[in-house]
This record gives C-alpha cells, sequence and structure tokens, in this order.
C-alpha cells in the first residue's frame, strides 16, 4: 500500500521497541543451521537466513495444543459426569520476523483451510494476535528451492509489513492497516522517495534470474499432470524407497493434518484433549476400526500427499499445495524430490503417449 | 470404589534400569499410588505378597532356569508386561547369540569358572510365555510407562506409536543427524521415546525395536554413506534387535556374513578376551 524506508541500523532499535510489547520471533543461528525461535536480543534476528527445518507454521497450528481440560465425575444421581473447559494456547500479540514469500504462500493456506467455512476458534484466536513481517527472497535458500517454477518469489497478501533489502537501507511495504500503525508507532521510518522505488525496481528486476526452473512443466498443469498419472509406475519406484517417516509432511509448510488424544491425569479424573501433528504417510493415518486401511502401501501413501498438494488442495481452496520451499527435499533421507517425482511422471506420460520413443 | 489393581515388578537378565526409571516416575507422579498397590518391587522394597493382578516383568530369558519363574508369574497374574528392552526385544543381551554358548561362558566367567552359571541364548519374555503389553526402550520413558499403565488401568488395550523416530526428530525441529554424518537408526526405529537420545546429537541405537514398516535395505544404504562397513552396519542393526533378526530367518536384512553369525556360529569373540580375573575368589 505505502512504501517506507527504513536503515539498516535502525533495525535493531525497530526490533527492540516491538519486544516491548510482542513477543518477537524470527530465523535465528542454530548449530547447525536457522530456526524460527524467540528473538532475546535484536542482533540474533538473521534476516539473510537461508531455510528453516519448520516452516512458521508451527506458531499458527502448534505441533501439540491443547484444545480443552476435562474433569470426569460422578454426579448426585450416580452418572458420569464430564465437565470441560477450553483453553486458548499461545495466544499472545506476536510478530512473526522475517517470512520468506513461500511461507507466506503456506500461511494463506492456513488461512483459507482454518478460517473459511468452519472457524477454527483456537487458530482463529492465536491468529487474530500475529503479525507477519515478510522478507523478499533475492536469492535462492539453495539447490532444493523450486519457488519459482511454484509462483511463490512474490510475496502473497497476506503480510503486514514486507521488507527488501535494497543497499544500505529496507524498502518496506504496508500490507494492512496494523501493519501501518505498527511502522507509525515503533519504527524510524520516512516515506520512500521516487528515488528508492527506483532502486527497489532495479533490485526486484535483478533477483529473478538467479533462480532456476526445475520442473519440466508449468505448474497449471500439475492437477491434470496427477490426474492423469494416478496409475503410474513412478509411484510404485517412489514406495519401494521410501522410509515411512513423516518427514516431508512434518516440515511442510502447507501440510495442516492432525490428530486429535485425550491425555489423562495421574488421578484419572482429569485430563487435557489435545491436538498434534499427524501424517498420511504413517500407517495408521487412514487405518479405521475394523482393521482396514484405506492406504496400505507406501506407494499409495506418497501418490496420495502428491495428489493432496499439485490436485486435491486446488480443487477445494483454488490454491496449489506446493510453495516450492524444497524443506521435504532437504528432509527425505532417500532423495524423494518433488520436482524430481513430477518430472518423472511427465517423462512416463511422454512414453505412454508415445511407446516407440520408449 | 473397587480394590486398588495389585502390581508386582520381577527381574530377570538386565540392569534393572527400568525398574529404576519406575521409581523415578514415582517421584514425580506420586498420585500412581493411589490408583495401584505395589506389592512386590524387590528393588524398591522389602515387603512381598504373591497375589498381584498385573506383573511387570524386566529383563530377558537367559537361562532354562528363568522360564519356570516367568511361567508361575504367568499362571498368577491377569496381566503381564514387558517392561524394557531386555524383556521386550531380548535386548543387548542377545547379542551373545552371536557365539556358541560354551565360548560366551568362558569368555565371561573365565577358563576355570565357565559351568558355573549354565545359561543359553538370550531371548524376550514372550518367547517363553504370552504377553499382554511391551513397555519398549533402554530404558523405559517414564510417562510412557504411565500411559500405559493408565491405559490397563481403564480396561483399554496398550498401544505404541507404530511409527519410525523421525517424526518426533522433526516436530522438536532437530537437525537430521543422518545428514550430519551421524549414523542413526531413527527411520527404521519405533518412536515414543521423544527422541530422546537424537535431541542430545547421539545417533538412535533401536532400543526400542523396529519400527512396523522398517525400510532396511534403504537404512543400510544410509548408513553406507556414513563410510560403514557392512560389518559394522550388522553391528548396528543387531545391537538391541539380535533376537527379532534371528526370528527372520534368511530373511534378514543382514550381509552374508551377518547371516551366518545370528545363530551362534561365530567360533570367537572378535572383542579382545578380557584377562583372567585376578585376585577374585
Amino acid at each position: 500500500m505505502t512504501l517506507y524506508i527504513l536503515p539498516k541500523e535502525q533495525l535493531p532499535v525497530f526490533v527492540d521497541k516491538l519486544k516491548a510489547d510482542f513477543r518477537v520471533v524470527g530465523p535465528v543461528k542454530t548449530e547447525t543451521g536457522f530456526a524460527f525461535d524467540d528473538i532475546k536480543q535484536a542482533e540474533q534476528l538473521k534476516l539473510d537466513y537461508p531455510t528453516t527445518i519448520l516452516p512458521p507454521k508451527k506458531y499458527f497450528l502448534p505441533q501439540r495444543e491443547v484444545l480443552f481440560n476435562y474433569h470426569t465425575s460422578i454426579n448426585e444421581k450416580g452418572a458420569r459426569q464430564i465437565d470441560t473447559e477450553p483453553v486458548f494456547q499461545d495466544v499472545q500479540p506476536t510478530i512473526i520476523f522475517g517470512v520468506h514469500t513461500c511461507d507466506m504462500t503456506g500461511i494463506s493456506l492456513y488461512d483459507k483451510v482454518f478460517l473459511e467455512g468452519f472457524k477454527d476458534e483456537h487458530y482463529l484466536a492465536r491468529r487474530e494476535q500475529i503479525l507477519i513481517i515478510g522478507i523478499e527472497c533475492l536469492k535462492p535458500c539453495d539447490d532444493a528451492s523450486f519457488c519459482k517454477d511454484m509462483g511463490t518469489l512474490t510475496a502473497p497478501p497476506v503480510y503486514d509489513l514486507h521488507m527488501t533489502e535494497v543497499e544500505s537501507r529496507y524498502l518496506i511495504d504496508t500490507g494492512s492497516e496494523k501493519g501501518e500503525e505498527l511502522l507509525q508507532k515503533y519504527g524510524e521510518v520516512k516515506l520512500a522517495t521516487t528515488d528508492d522505488i527506483r532502486d527497489l525496481s532495479r533490485t526486484l528486476s535483478a533477483k529473478w534470474p538467479r533462480f532456476r526452473h526445475r520442473l519440466k512443466m508449468s505448474r497449471d498443469q500439475l492437477p491434470s499432470l496427477l490426474t492423469i498419472n494416478y496409475g503410474a509406475i513412478t509411484w510404485d519406484h517412489l514406495g519401494e524407497r521410501c522410509l515411512a517417516c513423516g518427514s516431508c509432511t512434518n516440515v511442510c509448510p502447507t501440510c495442516f493434518c492432525f490428530d486429535v488424544q485425550d491425555e489423562l491425569d495421574i488421578n484419572m479424573q482429569d485430563g487435557q484433549r489435545t491436538r498434534l501433528w499427524d501424517s498420511c504417510q504413517l500407517h495408521e493415518f487412514a487405518l479405521v476400526a475394523g482393521g482396514h486401511n484405506f492406504r496400505e502401501s507406501k506407494a499409495s501413501r506418497i501418490r496420495h500427499r502428491f495428489m493432496r498438494k499439485g490436485k486435491y488442495i486446488h480443487q477445494v481452496h483454488d490454491i496449489l499445495g506446493c510453495t516450492g520451499c524444497g524443506r521435504c527435499e532437504r528432509a527425505c533421507l532417500v532423495n524423494i524430490t518433488i520436482p524430481g517425482t513430477l518430472n518423472a511422471l511427465h517423462d512416463e506420460m511422454q512414453l505412454d503417449a508415445n511407446p516407440a520413443a520408449g | 470404589m473397587p480394590a486398588k489393581p495389585k502390581i508386582a515388578f520381577f527381574d530377570f537378565s538386565s540392569c534393572e534400569g527400568c525398574q529404576l526409571t519406575v521409581i523415578d516416575a514415582l517421584q514425580t507422579h506420586l498420585g500412581l499410588l493411589d490408583q495401584v498397590e505395589i506389592v512386590q518391587f524387590r528393588e524398591a522394597m522389602t515387603e512381598k505378597q504373591d497375589t498381584y493382578q498385573i506383573a511387570f516383568v524386566e529383563g530377558s530369558c537367559t537361562r532354562e532356569a528363568d522360564e519356570d519363574r516367568l511361567r508361575a508369574i504367568r499362571k498368577q497374574a491377569a496381566v503381564v508386561v514387558a517392561l524394557g528392552a531386555c524383556a521386550h526385544l531380548g535386548g543387548v543381551n542377545s547379542m551373545k547369540n552371536r557365539w556358541a554358548i560354551g565360548n560366551v561362558q568362558t569368555y565371561v566367567y573365565g577358563e576355570k569358572n565357565k559351568e558355573t552359571y549354565p545359561s543359553y541364548p538370550a531371548r524376550p519374555i514372550s518367547a517363553v510365555i504370552n504377553v499382554d503389553a511391551a513397555i519398549p526402550g533402554c530404558p523405559i520413558d517414564r510417562f510412557e510407562f504411565l500411559h500405559i499403565v493408565q491405559m490397563m488401568l481403564q480396561g483399554r488395550v496398550p498401544k505404541l506409536p507404530d511409527y519410525p523416530l523421525c517424526v518426533e526428530c522433526k516436530l522438536s525441529e532437530n537437525a537430521c543427524l543422518n545428514t550430519l554424518g551421524k549414523p542413526c537408526l531413527g527411520p527404521i526405529t519405533r518412536a515414543g521415546c521423544n527422541a530422546i537420545c537424537t535431541t542430545y546429537g547421539d545417533g538412535c541405537e533401536g532400543c526400542r525395536g523396529f519400527a512396523p514398516e522398517p525400510n532396511f535395505e534403504y537404512m543400510r544404504e544410509i548408513l553406507r554413506g556414513h563410510g560403514l562397513s557392512e560389518t559394522e552396519i550388522d553391528a548396528r542393526f543387531t545391537m538391541f534387535n539380535h533376537y527379532q533378526l534371528q526370528q527372520m530367518g534368511e530373511d534378514a536384512p543382514l550381509s552374508p556374513e551377518g547371516l551366518q553369525s545370528l545363530n551362534g556360529e561365530l567360533p570367537t569373540s572378535t572383542f579382545a578376551a578380557p584377562k583372567e580375573a585376578e585376585g577374585h575368589g
């Protein structure tokens, strides 16, 4: 909406001021890489981080979340009675700093899943308190990235503020009124001049050639590619390799499936109903009463994951379920990759269409 | 209110570390004693009753004399629970199954005393008696112990996680040890320990047994990538799970040499023999 400039040396001051009123989280250096974590000192914030193991989705849907406490008792009529008390976990004014454009795309999908139609009140309570400060990606995280293919190199309209590093300053775009207020109240910013905007434009134009394409097809073709290749032999090959460890879905910024469990206290009367991350790659996921499993084989589970990413989610939410962030590829010990798989399907289809070529 | 179920603890070939974990669990969750009455627990108390409903058994069966004791426990208890890796899998004790038993006894007790303690290949207690539930791990996880006891008190069938350790590691946002050059059996090992070893930087050694769908072939491939020899990979696979691999017979995911050594066919220990204990007795 409006463009401002913040000199780079002013960033720690901005962060420190925000910390007075918000929980500020962002990418910090760990022993082995980077992770989103609480910013205790402004200097910890590393906006030039390549990627993280888990995306910032953990602040929207925690790995383990208490939904309500319960208490069971026997009432005066001798019947079992259950009293519940709702819990809204991790609800506090929070700023997520330094979110890449791919992860913002993941957050926009989360918003659709949890807030369109039936509103998930636990998600909503947290979401209303979260402000997103994005960072423009000027180079790919590493070779696993394929954001350019997935069209996530520009920021979706989910940010409150979005920063682009331009030489000695950040150009900051405001995406919401809350973002605007944030800058006015906590930031030492000036309105961008024509020269600033020209520099920004040059920076943004220069970034595109640094990102490469990895898919042999355009993303618009994914729903049809997956439909046609439902019976492809590629799935069986992947099923042989897959460790069924669920790492690909746990690190995915768009995977949102969860399990709900009751955790009983030691007194056997009180307890908590919890929501936990689940994964369609695990054997138990599609197991139902009576012992039938809708996706018994690993091949069928991998296929399901790809169908979700490239077709089913698109059908329901009008947005692809993959952001091209590359996390699943980095997490997979047997080198099952999204570009590799989609390209294999593409090749298999060419072969089927023209058997003589094979 | 119905009488509290009586529970008893027993030990066979083990270090008793799992029972220590139970004692530890009681310190933080004393309320458990409002739910159950402990009537036999050699490591923790002197009093002893021989009537109990739930028996927790730690340790593997490694001697003929163990069998009668196990059967007596089974006869008395309505529910028998294998407590920890030794009772559940055979555990590290089953490593001895690679050598002829006579050689093992000589190795441990020396030439002079090799006949003193007769033993045979180590097995989980389920090889001798029916077992209703297992609490895996070396040692057990105290929270899983409490959880399983609670499930039994509710009349439910205790259930273990049926997915690999990697799930818990990722949820903790640990960097994958296998990608950092540290061999880790997490991808083929049953979760439930909340990834305690890997969170502290040690590769998983498989103490909770194999996950239900272990991809042994690609696990070996990953370990080869660390520069481990086939023998070293066999050693990692068999550290806690030798008995399980024995049960798989020719299908065991071991190298040809590893397969040969499954059933006590190694002539002598590959480790240096300890010196004959001097001044002992």
